[in-house]
C-alpha cells in the first residue's frame, strides 16, 4: 500500500473512531437518547406489530378456517362433477366431503328428528373433532369422524332416544352402532340454518347409500372442503370458476360469515392504521430530535472544518453515527418487539385456542427497513445540512446556517412517509386519500394555529406580568410555535382518533354480541304453544324473550305502483338471520328447489309470481332491541291497526316514505297499510330482525307461527330434549357455537387493538417530548438572561407554564376538530360505522393538550431555574 | 507566506451593501508575528477569517503559501487549512465531547498520523497539562482550555497560526501566561503568527502591527519602529 493510501485509510479510521467517540459522548450527555428512543420505538412498533399481526392473523385465519373445517368450501344443493374433486387432489390440495340432511332416527323405544351429517374419512381438514365415550362430559380431540357402520351423537340425543354408547339406532334403512358422543365439530354452524335445526348425528359418508334416506327431491346440502397453500387454492379456485362458467366458486370464512368477516376486516384496518400512526409519529419524533441534534452540532462542525475536515468527511462522521445508532436501535427494537408480541400472546393465551405458527423473519426485515427509511427520510436531511456549516461560525456564532434548501427536509420527509404508507397498506387509493387528507389538515392547522397565535397579542397585554411575558414569548417564537402547535395537534389528533375509534369499535362489537346474547332460535311455534313454552322456561329458570308472530307476505305495491329496486334485480342484500332461518324452516324438507346456494340464500323469494319480494313480517307494540326509529313515530298499544314500520335501508332502496300506502299479500288476502315509522336495524346482532313490523290488530286475524330466542347455557341444553318432547313440531336452531366462535374472535382482535393503541400512545408521547425539547435551547437562553437581569424563579416558571399551556390548549382545540373530522371519514367510509360526535372530547381534548404539554414543558425547562444562569449560558 | 490583494468584503443589509473590508493589501513573510489591531467592528476578525480561508472575499484574493484561495473551492480550502493552518480562538472552540488529549489528537489523526497519542500527550505536557489529559473542556478552567487550544493548534504542525483575541476570555494574569506560552511555542516551531487583538500591549509583543479602521489599513509598521518613535 502506498504512503498516500495508508494515510487515507488511517484518516478514515480516525474519522470512524471520532464518530464512535462522539456517539458515545453524546449518548452519555443525553443528546442522542431521544433520537435513539424514537428509532427504537419505530422498530419496536413495526416489528412488534408485524410479529403480532403476522402470527395472530395466521391464528385468526386458522381459527376462522376451523369454522369451515377447511380453508375453502364449495357448497350447494346438488353434487358437483367428480372431476372437480379429483382435479383439486391432483393439484395437491387436501379434500373432504360432507352431506347434511334432516332425518328421523329411531331407537327401540323412541324417535327423534336430527340434523344428520355424513362425513368422508379425511374430515375435518381444519380444526378438530372432540368426542367422548359418554354424554355430557368434555371429551378429547379425535382423529377423523365415525367409521362405516357407526354414528356419533350429540349428548342430548342419547337420553332422548333412551340409549347408551354402544347401542344401535336406525337411520333410514341402516342400523348403525353409536360409537361415540360428539362434543365439538368445527363447522357446526355451516350448511344453512335448517341443517342445524336439530341435534347432530354424524355418520360416515359410505353409509349414506345404505340408509337410503336421500331420494330425488330430498333437501340435502353438499359441502366440499379444500385445504392447502394459498396460491394453490387460488389457482384451483380460478380453474373451478372457469369449469363452472362462473356458476360456482370457492368460498372462505369471509364469504360464509358476515359477522366474522366484518370483525376481521375492521381489525385489519385498525391494525394497519395503528401501525401507520406509530411509524409516522416515530418518524416525526426522529425528524424533531435529529433537527435539534444537528443544530447543536453546528459549532462542532465549524471547529472540525477549521481543523481541515472536508464536507465529505463531516458527512462520513455523522452518517457513521446514525448508522451505528440505527444498528443498535434495530437490535434493541427487535428484542423489544419480540418481548411485546410475546407478552401480548401470553395475555391472550386463554382465548387463542389454536397453536400459533412460528414467526417468520419478515417482521424483523420490515422493522429494520423501517428504521433505515425513517432515518433516510426524517433524520438525514438535517444531518446532511451539517456538511454545509460554515467554518466561520468559530468567529461569528450569529452567522446563518447554510441549508441544503429549506424545503428539502420536508420533501424528503413527505416522500418517505408516502413510501411507508404505500409499503404498509399496499393500496394506492388509500395512500392517496391519506396523503391528501393529511396535507389538507396540515394546511388548515397551520393557518388556524398561526391566526390563533397572532391573536394572542391583544390578550397578553391586558394581563399580569407573567402572562405578558408568556404571551410575548409566544409571539416572538410564532413561526416555531406554529410548527410546534402543528406537531402537537397532529400527535394529539392521532391519539384521539385512535382512542375514539378503538372505543367505538369495541363498544360496537360488544353491543353486537353482548354477554347474554340469546343463543337458540325457536321457530314454527303455534299460538297455542306459546304459553306452554313460556311456562316451560319459567319452570326451568331460563330467561325468555318476546315471541314474535311471523308469516311471509308479498309486497304488491307502494302507493299503487309496483316496487322497483335493485333488490329485485338479483343483487346481493344484507344478511338476515331471521329471513334465512324462517324461509328455510318454512320450506323444510318439502322444498324441491335444488341448486347452488348463494350468498343471499334468504333473499327475496320471487318465484313464479313475478319479481315481487316475499318478506317475513311481524307485529308488535314493543320496538325490538337494537332498532331505532329515525323517521316518524313508534306506536303504542292504542295506535289503530293498519300501520307499518319499515327498515331504513330497505325503505331507501324502495323509495318508501312516511305516509306511503303499501299493499301486501298473504294467505291469499291483500291488505294495505300506511308507513308510520322508518327504523334502523342492527342486522349483525344475531337476533330476530324484520324489514316490516305492523301495528297490532292489522294482521292478527291471518294466523301466524311464532319466533323467539332464548339463552341456554351448555349445562341447560339437555332441557331441549324435554322441550322437543313436549312440543315436537317446533324447530330449535342452535347458534351457541357460532356466537361463541365470533365472541372469541372479537375478544382476540379487541386485545390486539388495545396493544396497538398503547404502542401508538407511547410513540405520541415521544413526539410530544421531542417537540418540547426542540425549542428548549432558545427558551433556556432567554430565561437564563432574564434570571441574570433579576427575574424571579416564580415569574419564569409561571410564564413558561402559561406559554406551554397556551400552546397545548390551542393544539388541543385544533386536534379535537381534526380528530372529529378524521373520525367522520374513517367511520363512515372505512369502518362502516355510524359517526356520532364525541362531545366529551371537545372538553377533554383541549384540557389534555393543555395539561400534558404544560407538564412536559415545565419538566423539561425547570432546569433553567434550578441551575445557575452562567452554567446554562455556558452549556449553550 | 500570506499575501492579500485588494481584499474586500461586503455584506448585504437592509440598507444596501455594507463594506467591512476595503482593498486590503498585505504581505506577511514566513515566521513573522503580526498583530492586527483596531476597534470593535473595524474588520479584524473578518480579515482573519478571509486570510485563513474560513470565508470568501467579495473581491480581491488571499495567497497562502503560494495558493490562491479564490481559486480553491471550500473543500480544497479545508484541506489546505488542515495542512498549513492552526487556530487559537477567544472562546477556545474545543469539542466539548472530547477530552483534552482527544482534542489535541484530533488534527493529528485527521492527517492520518499513527503517532497522534504520543505527539498530543507531549504537547499537553509542554503546555503544563500533563495531569489533565482526560478532563473534558467543562472540567478545565478558561486558562487551561486555552492552553489545550494552543497545544491543538501546534499539534497539526501548522506553519501559520491564527489567533483571534486569545486572551479575551481570560483574566489579566492568566492571559499573560497564555500569551507567553503562545509566543514561546511560536518561536520554537518557527510559525507565522497572525494575532488579532484590540489589546495594544499584546500587539506590541509581535514584530509588526497592522491597524484597521472601518475596514481599511491605516497603519502597517514594525513594532520596533513604533517603540523607537
Amino acid at each position: 500500500m502506498s504512503d498516500a493510501a495508508l494515510t487515507h485509510k488511517r484518516s478514515f479510521l480516525s474519522l470512524f473512531r471520532l464518530s464512535l467517540t462522539l456517539l458515545w459522548r453524546d449518548w452519555a450527555g443525553g443528546e442522542l437518547k431521544l433520537l435513539f428512543l424514537a428509532l427504537v420505538m419505530a422498530v419496536t412498533s413495526v416489528t412488534g406489530i408485524a410479529l403480532f399481526t403476522d402470527r395472530l392473523e395466521q391464528a385468526l385465519l386458522l381459527e376462522s378456517a376451523n369454522m369451515l373445517a377447511a380453508d375453502r368450501v364449495l357448497s350447494g344443493r346438488q353434487e358437483v362433477p367428480r372431476q372437480w374433486i379429483t382435479e383439486a387432489a391432483s393439484q395437491g390440495l387436501q379434500t373432504a366431503e360432507t352431506i347434511s340432511f334432516t332425518s328421523m332416527v329411531f331407537s327401540d323405544t323412541a324417535n327423534l328428528l336430527v340434523s344428520a351429517k355424513a362425513v368422508s374419512s379425511s374430515y375435518p381438514l381444519r380444526g378438530e373433532l372432540i368426542a367422548a365415550d359418554e354424554p355430557f362430559i368434555r371429551g378429547i380431540p379425535v382423529e377423523g369422524g365415525p367409521v362405516p357402520g357407526e354414528v356419533w351423537l350429540e349428548s342430548r340425543v342419547l337420553p332422548a332416544l333412551d340409549i347408551d354408547v354402544g347401542d344401535s339406532i336406525y337411520v333410514g334403512e341402516a342400523e348403525l352402532r353409536v360409537g361415540k358422543v360428539l362434543v365439538v365439530e368445527p363447522d357446526r354452524q355451516q350448511g344453512g340454518m335448517v341443517d342445524n335445526a336439530g341435534p347432530r348425528l354424524m355418520l360416515n359418508l359410505a353409509d349414506v347409500p345404505v340408509t337410503n334416506v336421500i331420494q330425488p327431491g330430498s333437501r340435502v346440502s353438499y359441502r366440499y372442503l379444500f385445504a392447502g397453500d394459498e396460491d394453490t387454492l387460488d389457482v384451483y379456485g380460478a380453474w373451478l370458476q372457469e369449469q363452472s362458467e362462473g356458476q360456482s366458486r370457492l368460498r372462505d370464512v369471509r364469504d360464509e360469515s358476515e359477522e366474522v368477516s366484518d370483525a376481521l376486516n375492521k381489525a385489519e384496518s385498525f391494525l394497519l392504521l395503528g401501525s401507520l400512526f406509530a411509524v409516522l409519529l416515530a418518524g416525526v419524533a426522529i425528524a424533531l430530535t435529529a433537527k435539534r441534534y444537528s443544530e447543536r452540532h453546528y459549532d462542532y462542525v465549524a471547529i472540525l472544518k477549521t481543523l481541515g475536515c472536508t464536507s465529505n468527511q463531516i458527512s462520513v462522521i455523522y452518517i457513521s453515527i446514525q448508522i451505528v445508532l440505527a444498528a443498535i436501535a434495530i437490535v434493541v427494537g427487535w428484542f423489544a418487539g419480540w418481548i411485546i408480541h410475546h407478552l401480548i400472546l401470553q395475555i391472550l393465551s386463554s382465548i387463542i385456542v389454536v397453536d400459533l405458527p412460528p414467526a417468520s423473519f419478515q417482521p424483523f426485515i420490515i422493522g429494520s427497513l423501517t428504521a433505515f427509511i425513517c432515518l433516510l427520510s426524517f433524520a438525514l436531511p438535517p444531518l446532511l445540512a451539517l456538511r454545509h456549516t460554515s467554518p466561520l461560525r468559530v468567529l461569528r456564532k450569529d452567522i446563518d446556517q447554510t441549508k441544503i434548501g429549506a424545503h428539502v427536509p420536508y420533501i424528503v420527509g413527505i416522500t418517505g412517509s408516502v413510501f411507508l404508507i404505500l409499503w404498509y397498506s399496499q393500496d394506492l387509493v388509500l395512500t392517496s386519500v391519506l396523503v391528501l387528507s393529511v396535507a389538507a389538515i396540515t394546511l388548515f392547522l397551520s393557518v388556524v394555529s398561526y391566526l390563533l397565535l397572532r391573536s394572542s397579542s391583544s390578550v397578553g397585554m391586558k394581563a399580569g406580568s407573567a402572562w405578558k411575558l408568556a404571551m410575548s414569548a409566544t409571539r416572538r417564537r410564532r413561526k416555531q410555535n406554529v410548527l410546534q402547535v402543528l406537531v402537537f395537534s397532529i400527535t394529539i389528533m392521532s391519539l384521539l382518533v385512535l382512542t375514539l375509534l378503538r372505543t367505538d369499535l369495541i363498544d360496537d362489537w360488544q353491543a353486537q354480541l353482548p354477554e347474554n346474547t340469546p343463543n337458540h332460535f325457536l321457530m314454527n311455534v303455534t299460538q297455542s304453544q306459546v304459553e306452554g313454552i313460556q311456562n316451560f322456561f319459567d319452570e326451568n329458570g331460563i330467561e325468555q324473550n318476546i315471541f314474535y308472530p311471523m308469516f311471509a307476505a308479498r309486497l304488491n305495491s307502494i302507493n299503487g305502483e309496483p316496487p322497483r329496486s335493485r333488490f329485485f334485480d338479483g343483487e346481493e342484500e344484507r344478511g338476515n338471520i331471521t329471513e334465512r332461518g324462517a324461509q328455510q324452516a318454512e320450506q323444510g324438507d318439502a322444498d324441491d328447489a335444488v341448486g347452488q346456494e348463494s350468498a343471499s340464500e334468504g333473499s327475496d323469494s320471487t318465484g313464479s309470481r313475478g319479481r315481487r319480494p316475499t318478506r317475513q313480517i311481524t307485529w308488535t307494540d314493543i320496538l325490538p332491541p337494537d332498532n331505532q326509529v329515525i323517521a316518524g313515530q313508534w306506536w303504542d298499544a292504542n295506535t289503530p291497526a293498519g300501520m307499518v314500520s319499515v327498515e331504513a335501508d330497505y325503505a331507501r332502496q324502495l323509495g318508501i316514505n312516511i305516509g306511503d300506502e303499501i299493499e301486501f299479500e298473504a294467505n291469499q288476502q291483500t291488505f294495505t297499510v300506511a308507513v308510520q315509522s322508518i327504523r334502523t336495524v342492527r342486522w349483525d346482532n344475531m337476533q330476530p330482525n324484520f324489514y316490516f313490523i305492523f301495528s297490532s290488530g292489522t294482521l292478527d286475524h291471518l294466523g301466524a307461527t311464532y319466533l323467539s330466542t332464548v339463552l341456554m347455557e351448555q349445562e341447560q341444553k339437555i332441557l331441549l330434549n324435554d322441550l322437543l318432547r313436549l312440543f315436537p313440531t317446533i324447530i330449535v336452531i342452535e347458534i351457541d357455537a357460532l356466537i361463541e366462535q365470533i365472541q372469541n374472535i372479537i375478544a382476540q382482535v379487541t386485545s390486539a387493538i388495545e396493544l396497538i393503541s398503547i404502542l401508538v400512545l407511547a410513540c405520541g408521547a415521544l413526539v410530544l417530548l421531542s417537540c418540547v425539547n426542540a425549542t428548549l435551547d432558545e427558551r433556556f437562553r432567554e430565561n437564563a438572561i432574564l434570571r441574570t437581569l433579576g427575574a424571579g424563579r416564580k415569574l419564569i416558571l409561571t410564564s413558561l407554564l402559561i406559554e406551554f399551556a397556551s400552546i397545548g390548549f390551542i393544539a388541543g382545540i385544533i386536534a379535537t376538530v381534526g380528530a372529529e373530522g378524521s373520525l367522520y371519514y374513517l367511520q363512515e367510509f372505512v369502518f362502516e360505522q355510524d359517526f356520532h360526535m364525541h362531545y366529551w372530547v371537545w372538553i377533554a381534548g383541549p384540557l389534555i393538550g393543555m395539561v400534558v404539554i404544560a407538564m412536559l414543558g415545565i419538566n423539561s425547562t425547570r432546569r433553567v431555574v434550578n441551575v445557575s444562569p452562567l452554567n446554562v449560558l455556558r452549556q449553550l | 507566506m500570506i499575501r492579500t490583494e485588494k481584499l474586500t468584503k461586503t455584506v448585504p443589509t437592509s440598507e444596501g451593501l455594507l463594506t467591512i473590508l476595503k482593498n486590503v493589501d498585505l504581505d506577511i513573510a514566513e515566521g513573522e508575528a503580526v498583530a492586527i489591531v483596531g476597534e470593535s467592528g473595524s474588520g479584524k476578525s473578518t480579515l482573519l477569517g478571509l486570510m485563513a480561508g474560513l470565508d470568501s472575499p467579495s473581491s480581491g484574493d488571499v495567497v497562502l503559501d503560494g495558493n490562491s484561495l479564490v481559486a480553491l473551492d471550500k473543500e480544497e480550502r479545508a484541506i489546505l487549512r488542515g495542512q498549513l493552518v492552526g487556530f487559537v480562538f477567544q472562546s477556545f472552540q474545543l469539542l466539548p465531547s472530547l477530552t483534552a488529549l482527544e482534542n489535541v489528537m484530533l488534527p493529528i489523526e485527521l492527517k492520518g498520523d499513527p503517532d497522534a497519542r504520543n505527539k498530543a500527550s507531549n504537547l499537553l505536557s509542554r503546555v503544563g497539562l500533563e495531569k489533565r489529559w482526560h478532563h473534558y473542556p467543562n472540567q478545565l478552567s478558561g486558562g487551561e482550555q486555552q492552553r489545550v487550544a494552543i497545544a491543538r493548534a501546534f499539534a497539526s504542525e501548522a506553519r501559520i497560526l491564527f489567533a483571534d483575541e486569545p486572551t479575551g476570555n481570560l483574566d489579566t494574569a492568566t492571559g499573560a501566561r497564555v500569551i507567553d506560552l503562545l509566543f514561546e511555542l511560536n518561536k520554537e516551531y518557527a510559525t507565522t503568527l497572525i494575532l488579532v487583538t484590540h489589546d495594544e500591549r499584546l500587539a506590541e509583543k509581535c514584530g509588526r502591527k497592522i491597524k484597521l479602521v472601518a475596514g481599511e489599513v491605516v497603519s502597517d509598521r514594525k513594532v520596533e519602529e513604533i517603540t523607537h518613535e
